[in-house]
Protein backbone atom coordinates (compact mmCIF):
# COMPACT_ATOMS: atom_id res chain seq x y z
CA UNK A 1 0.00 0.00 0.00
CA UNK A 2 1.78 3.07 -1.26
CA UNK A 3 0.62 6.48 -0.15
CA UNK A 4 0.21 9.26 -2.70
CA UNK A 5 3.30 10.92 -4.11
CA UNK A 6 2.50 14.08 -2.16
CA UNK A 7 2.87 12.20 1.12
CA UNK A 8 6.04 10.46 -0.05
CA UNK A 9 7.66 13.71 -1.16
CA UNK A 10 6.66 15.41 2.07
CA UNK A 11 8.11 12.57 4.11
CA UNK A 12 11.34 12.74 2.14
CA UNK A 13 11.64 16.48 2.69
CA UNK A 14 10.80 16.29 6.39
CA UNK A 15 13.02 13.29 7.17
CA UNK A 16 16.46 15.01 7.42
CA UNK A 17 15.08 17.89 9.49
CA UNK A 18 13.43 15.47 11.91
CA UNK A 19 16.65 13.48 12.22
CA UNK A 20 18.74 16.60 12.85
CA UNK A 21 16.23 17.89 15.39
CA UNK A 22 16.15 14.54 17.20
CA UNK A 23 19.92 14.21 17.40
CA UNK A 24 20.15 17.84 18.52
CA UNK A 25 17.76 17.12 21.37
CA UNK A 26 19.75 14.04 22.37
CA UNK A 27 23.18 15.69 22.23
CA UNK A 28 22.12 18.94 23.93
CA UNK A 29 20.08 17.13 26.56
CA UNK A 30 22.09 18.60 29.43
CA UNK A 31 21.77 22.18 28.18
CA UNK A 32 18.37 22.67 26.57
CA UNK A 33 14.93 21.14 27.20
CA UNK A 34 14.72 17.54 26.15
CA UNK A 35 16.94 14.58 26.71
CA UNK A 36 17.53 11.04 25.62
CA UNK A 37 13.94 9.87 25.82
CA UNK A 38 12.44 12.82 23.95
CA UNK A 39 15.12 12.87 21.26
CA UNK A 40 14.89 9.12 20.71
CA UNK A 41 11.13 9.41 20.36
CA UNK A 42 11.52 12.18 17.77
CA UNK A 43 13.96 10.08 15.72
CA UNK A 44 11.61 7.10 15.99
CA UNK A 45 8.81 9.35 14.73
CA UNK A 46 10.95 10.15 11.69
CA UNK A 47 11.30 6.43 10.96
CA UNK A 48 7.59 5.89 11.50
CA UNK A 49 6.85 8.69 9.03
CA UNK A 50 8.91 6.80 6.47
CA UNK A 51 7.12 3.54 7.30
CA UNK A 52 3.71 5.16 6.92
CA UNK A 53 4.56 6.86 3.62
CA UNK A 54 6.13 3.99 1.70
CA UNK A 55 4.84 0.57 0.81
CA UNK A 56 5.45 -2.68 2.61
CA UNK A 57 8.03 -4.09 0.19
CA UNK A 58 10.25 -1.01 0.19
CA UNK A 59 10.32 -0.91 4.00
CA UNK A 60 11.07 -4.64 4.14
CA UNK A 61 14.02 -4.15 1.79
CA UNK A 62 15.46 -0.92 3.16
CA UNK A 63 15.01 -1.04 6.95
CA UNK A 64 16.58 -3.94 8.78
CA UNK A 65 14.90 -5.24 11.94
CA UNK A 66 18.19 -6.69 13.13
CA UNK A 67 19.91 -3.30 12.91
CA UNK A 68 17.27 -1.64 15.06
CA UNK A 69 17.38 -4.50 17.59
CA UNK A 70 21.16 -4.15 17.79
CA UNK A 71 20.79 -0.39 18.26
CA UNK A 72 18.50 -0.93 21.21
CA UNK A 73 20.76 -3.51 22.80
CA UNK A 74 23.79 -1.25 22.28
CA UNK A 75 22.02 1.63 24.00
CA UNK A 76 21.06 -0.51 26.99
CA UNK A 77 24.57 -1.97 27.31
CA UNK A 78 26.15 1.49 27.12
CA UNK A 79 23.75 2.73 29.80
CA UNK A 80 24.52 -0.05 32.26
CA UNK A 81 28.28 -0.04 31.53
CA UNK A 82 28.48 3.71 32.17
CA UNK A 83 26.67 3.19 35.45
CA UNK A 84 28.92 0.27 36.41
CA UNK A 85 32.21 2.06 35.71
CA UNK A 86 31.26 4.45 38.52
CA UNK A 87 31.61 1.50 40.91
CA UNK A 88 35.14 0.87 39.61
CA UNK A 89 35.95 4.56 40.09
CA UNK A 90 34.93 4.29 43.73
CA UNK A 91 31.65 6.17 43.52
CA UNK A 92 28.08 5.01 43.99
CA UNK A 93 26.12 3.29 41.22
CA UNK A 94 25.27 5.99 38.63
CA UNK A 95 27.91 8.25 40.17
CA UNK A 96 29.20 11.04 37.98
CA UNK A 97 32.74 9.81 37.40
CA UNK A 98 33.59 12.18 34.51
CA UNK A 99 32.60 15.37 36.31
CA UNK A 100 35.30 18.00 36.39
CA UNK A 101 38.03 15.62 35.21
CA UNK A 102 38.90 17.88 32.30
CA UNK A 103 38.59 15.24 29.60
CA UNK A 104 35.52 14.23 27.63
CA UNK A 105 32.49 16.20 28.87
CA UNK A 106 34.60 17.17 31.86
CA UNK A 107 34.97 20.94 31.60
CA UNK A 108 34.09 22.53 34.94
CA UNK A 109 30.77 24.35 34.78
CA UNK A 110 30.46 28.05 35.37
CA UNK A 111 27.77 28.37 38.01
CA UNK A 112 24.76 30.58 37.78
CA UNK A 113 22.91 31.59 34.65
CA UNK A 114 25.12 30.98 31.61
CA UNK A 115 24.64 30.09 27.94
CA UNK A 116 26.10 26.64 28.52
CA UNK A 117 28.96 24.63 27.08
CA UNK A 118 28.48 21.35 25.25
CA UNK A 119 31.57 19.84 26.86
CA UNK A 120 30.16 19.80 30.39
CA UNK A 121 27.94 17.48 32.32
CA UNK A 122 30.26 14.57 33.08
CA UNK A 123 28.46 11.31 32.52
CA UNK A 124 25.07 12.83 31.69
CA UNK A 125 25.58 13.30 27.90
CA UNK A 126 26.77 9.69 27.61
CA UNK A 127 23.67 8.45 29.43
CA UNK A 128 21.60 10.72 27.18
CA UNK A 129 23.06 9.16 24.05
CA UNK A 130 22.58 5.67 25.50
CA UNK A 131 18.93 6.26 26.35
CA UNK A 132 18.43 7.94 22.97
CA UNK A 133 19.72 4.87 21.13
CA UNK A 134 17.63 2.63 23.39
CA UNK A 135 14.37 4.52 22.84
CA UNK A 136 15.02 4.94 19.11
CA UNK A 137 15.56 1.22 18.66
CA UNK A 138 12.70 0.16 20.93
CA UNK A 139 10.02 2.36 19.38
CA UNK A 140 11.09 1.55 15.82
CA UNK A 141 11.18 -2.18 16.56
CA UNK A 142 7.68 -2.05 18.06
CA UNK A 143 6.17 -0.23 15.07
CA UNK A 144 8.14 -2.25 12.51
CA UNK A 145 7.19 -5.60 14.06
CA UNK A 146 3.55 -4.56 14.12
CA UNK A 147 3.80 -3.45 10.49
CA UNK A 148 5.36 -6.74 9.44
CA UNK A 149 2.71 -8.67 11.30
CA UNK A 150 0.02 -6.95 9.27
CA UNK A 151 -0.70 -8.71 6.02
CA UNK A 152 -0.10 -6.53 3.02
CA UNK A 153 -3.62 -6.99 1.74
CA UNK A 154 -5.27 -6.52 5.13
CA UNK B 1 -31.18 0.65 33.92
CA UNK B 2 -27.60 -0.21 33.10
CA UNK B 3 -27.17 3.06 31.24
CA UNK B 4 -28.53 5.08 34.16
CA UNK B 5 -26.14 3.30 36.53
CA UNK B 6 -23.25 4.05 34.19
CA UNK B 7 -24.11 7.73 34.09
CA UNK B 8 -24.47 7.87 37.89
CA UNK B 9 -21.07 6.21 38.26
CA UNK B 10 -19.48 8.63 35.79
CA UNK B 11 -21.04 11.62 37.58
CA UNK B 12 -19.87 10.47 41.01
CA UNK B 13 -16.38 9.72 39.70
CA UNK B 14 -16.06 13.11 37.98
CA UNK B 15 -17.45 14.92 41.02
CA UNK B 16 -14.98 13.24 43.37
CA UNK B 17 -12.08 14.09 41.06
CA UNK B 18 -13.20 17.71 40.73
CA UNK B 19 -13.72 18.02 44.50
CA UNK B 20 -10.19 16.76 45.12
CA UNK B 21 -8.79 19.19 42.56
CA UNK B 22 -10.78 22.15 43.86
CA UNK B 23 -8.94 22.11 47.18
CA UNK B 24 -5.50 22.30 45.63
CA UNK B 25 -3.53 25.47 45.36
CA UNK B 26 -1.88 25.90 41.98
CA UNK B 27 1.89 26.12 41.91
CA UNK B 28 2.45 25.83 45.66
CA UNK B 29 3.55 22.32 46.67
CA UNK B 30 3.59 21.64 50.40
CA UNK B 31 6.80 19.62 50.50
CA UNK B 32 9.50 21.43 48.58
CA UNK B 33 12.72 20.82 50.49
CA UNK B 34 14.04 18.42 47.84
CA UNK B 35 13.13 20.82 45.02
CA UNK B 36 14.92 23.70 46.69
CA UNK B 37 17.99 21.58 47.31
CA UNK B 38 18.14 20.36 43.70
CA UNK B 39 17.63 23.84 42.26
CA UNK B 40 20.31 25.30 44.53
CA UNK B 41 22.96 22.58 44.19
CA UNK B 42 22.10 20.75 40.96
CA UNK B 43 24.40 22.73 38.71
CA UNK B 44 27.55 22.32 40.77
CA UNK B 45 26.89 18.70 41.73
CA UNK B 46 26.06 17.36 38.27
CA UNK B 47 27.59 19.86 35.87
CA UNK B 48 24.45 20.08 33.74
CA UNK B 49 22.63 23.32 33.08
CA UNK B 50 19.32 21.56 32.54
CA UNK B 51 18.10 20.65 36.01
CA UNK B 52 15.45 18.28 34.66
CA UNK B 53 18.07 16.16 32.92
CA UNK B 54 20.27 16.39 36.01
CA UNK B 55 17.47 14.94 38.12
CA UNK B 56 16.53 12.26 35.59
CA UNK B 57 20.04 11.01 34.86
CA UNK B 58 21.99 11.76 38.01
CA UNK B 59 19.87 12.07 41.15
CA UNK B 60 17.29 9.56 39.93
CA UNK B 61 19.39 7.30 37.75
CA UNK B 62 17.69 4.16 39.03
CA UNK B 63 14.33 5.37 37.78
CA UNK B 64 15.76 5.86 34.31
CA UNK B 65 17.23 2.37 34.43
CA UNK B 66 13.76 1.08 35.32
CA UNK B 67 12.25 3.03 32.43
CA UNK B 68 14.74 1.53 30.00
CA UNK B 69 13.94 -1.92 31.39
CA UNK B 70 10.22 -1.32 30.92
CA UNK B 71 10.84 -0.32 27.31
CA UNK B 72 12.99 -3.41 26.74
CA UNK B 73 10.29 -5.63 28.26
CA UNK B 74 7.69 -4.05 25.98
CA UNK B 75 9.85 -4.78 22.92
CA UNK B 76 10.40 -8.33 24.19
CA UNK B 77 6.64 -8.88 24.60
CA UNK B 78 5.83 -7.46 21.16
CA UNK B 79 8.54 -9.61 19.62
CA UNK B 80 7.29 -12.74 21.35
CA UNK B 81 3.66 -12.18 20.41
CA UNK B 82 4.12 -11.06 16.81
CA UNK B 83 7.30 -12.96 15.93
CA UNK B 84 5.69 -15.90 14.16
CA UNK B 85 3.66 -13.63 11.93
CA UNK B 86 6.72 -11.59 11.01
CA UNK B 87 8.78 -14.69 10.30
CA UNK B 88 6.05 -16.17 8.12
CA UNK B 89 6.07 -12.96 6.15
CA UNK B 90 9.63 -13.65 5.14
CA UNK B 91 8.38 -16.39 2.85
CA UNK B 92 5.33 -14.40 1.90
CA UNK B 93 5.26 -14.26 -1.87
CA UNK B 94 5.00 -10.93 -3.53
CA UNK B 95 3.21 -10.74 -6.79
CA UNK C 1 -5.17 38.40 28.60
CA UNK C 2 -4.29 36.88 25.23
CA UNK C 3 -2.57 33.99 27.01
CA UNK C 4 -5.73 33.36 29.02
CA UNK C 5 -7.81 33.23 25.83
CA UNK C 6 -5.37 30.79 24.23
CA UNK C 7 -5.41 28.57 27.30
CA UNK C 8 -9.19 28.52 27.45
CA UNK C 9 -9.36 27.67 23.74
CA UNK C 10 -6.82 24.87 24.16
CA UNK C 11 -8.63 23.39 27.15
CA UNK C 12 -11.99 23.55 25.32
CA UNK C 13 -10.37 21.82 22.37
CA UNK C 14 -9.02 19.15 24.72
CA UNK C 15 -12.46 18.42 26.14
CA UNK C 16 -14.04 18.54 22.68
CA UNK C 17 -11.52 16.14 21.11
CA UNK C 18 -11.73 13.79 24.11
CA UNK C 19 -15.50 13.75 23.66
CA UNK C 20 -15.08 13.09 19.94
CA UNK C 21 -12.93 10.04 20.71
CA UNK C 22 -15.86 8.66 22.67
CA UNK C 23 -18.46 9.78 20.14
CA UNK C 24 -17.07 8.43 16.86
CA UNK C 25 -18.16 4.95 15.85
CA UNK C 26 -15.50 4.80 13.15
CA UNK C 27 -12.24 3.66 14.71
CA UNK C 28 -10.00 5.56 12.31
CA UNK C 29 -11.76 8.84 13.12
CA UNK C 30 -11.40 8.08 16.83
CA UNK C 31 -7.67 7.42 16.40
CA UNK C 32 -7.17 10.68 14.52
CA UNK C 33 -9.08 12.68 17.12
CA UNK C 34 -6.94 11.01 19.79
CA UNK C 35 -3.93 12.36 17.91
CA UNK C 36 -5.52 15.82 17.95
CA UNK C 37 -6.08 15.40 21.70
CA UNK C 38 -2.41 14.55 22.23
CA UNK C 39 -1.29 17.53 20.18
CA UNK C 40 -3.51 19.94 22.14
CA UNK C 41 -2.28 18.39 25.39
CA UNK C 42 1.32 19.00 24.36
CA UNK C 43 0.44 22.63 23.51
CA UNK C 44 -1.16 23.05 26.93
CA UNK C 45 1.88 21.54 28.66
CA UNK C 46 4.08 23.92 26.68
CA UNK C 47 1.99 26.88 27.90
CA UNK C 48 2.54 25.63 31.46
CA UNK C 49 6.32 25.94 30.84
CA UNK C 50 7.31 22.28 30.72
CA UNK C 51 8.96 21.89 27.29
CA UNK C 52 10.44 18.49 28.19
CA UNK C 53 7.02 16.97 28.65
CA UNK C 54 5.74 18.81 25.59
CA UNK C 55 8.36 17.25 23.30
CA UNK C 56 7.72 13.78 24.71
CA UNK C 57 3.95 14.15 24.43
CA UNK C 58 4.09 15.56 20.89
CA UNK C 59 6.33 12.81 19.55
CA UNK C 60 4.91 9.84 21.45
CA UNK C 61 1.26 10.82 21.80
CA UNK C 62 0.66 12.48 18.47
CA UNK C 63 3.16 10.48 16.40
CA UNK C 64 3.84 6.98 17.60
CA UNK C 65 0.56 6.14 19.35
CA UNK C 66 -1.49 7.22 16.35
CA UNK C 67 0.70 5.08 14.09
CA UNK C 68 0.25 2.10 16.44
CA UNK C 69 -3.52 2.58 16.46
CA UNK C 70 -3.73 2.91 12.67
CA UNK C 71 -1.60 -0.19 12.11
CA UNK C 72 -3.73 -2.13 14.61
CA UNK C 73 -6.92 -0.97 12.90
CA UNK C 74 -5.54 -2.06 9.54
CA UNK C 75 -4.68 -5.47 11.01
CA UNK C 76 -8.12 -6.21 12.42
CA UNK C 77 -11.43 -6.80 10.72
CA UNK C 78 -14.33 -4.43 10.77
CA UNK C 79 -17.41 -5.61 12.63
CA UNK C 80 -20.60 -3.96 11.49
CA UNK C 81 -23.58 -3.13 13.67
CA UNK C 82 -25.49 -6.22 12.49
CA UNK C 83 -22.76 -8.64 13.56
CA UNK C 84 -21.81 -7.10 16.86
CA UNK C 85 -23.72 -6.42 20.04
Amino acid sequence: MNMSSLVRTGAGILMPFLLVFGFYIVLHGHLTPGGGFQGGAVIATAFVLLMVAYSYEIIWERISLEFLKNTETLGLMLFILTALIALVAGLAFFGNWLLGAGGLFGTPVSYGINPGDLNTGGVIPILNIAVGLDVLGAMSVIILTMLFAVRRDA
Amino acid sequence: MKKVLTWIFVAVFAASLLLCAAGLEFGAPAYRDMDDYMIAHGQEETGANNIVTAVVFDYRGFDTLGEATVLFTAVLGIGLVLRTLAMEDEEYEYE
Amino acid sequence: MIGMVIQVLTLSGLILSAGLVWYFRDLLSAAISFGVFSFLLSMEVLFLQAPDVAIAEASIGAGLTTAVFIIAIRATQKVTEADGE
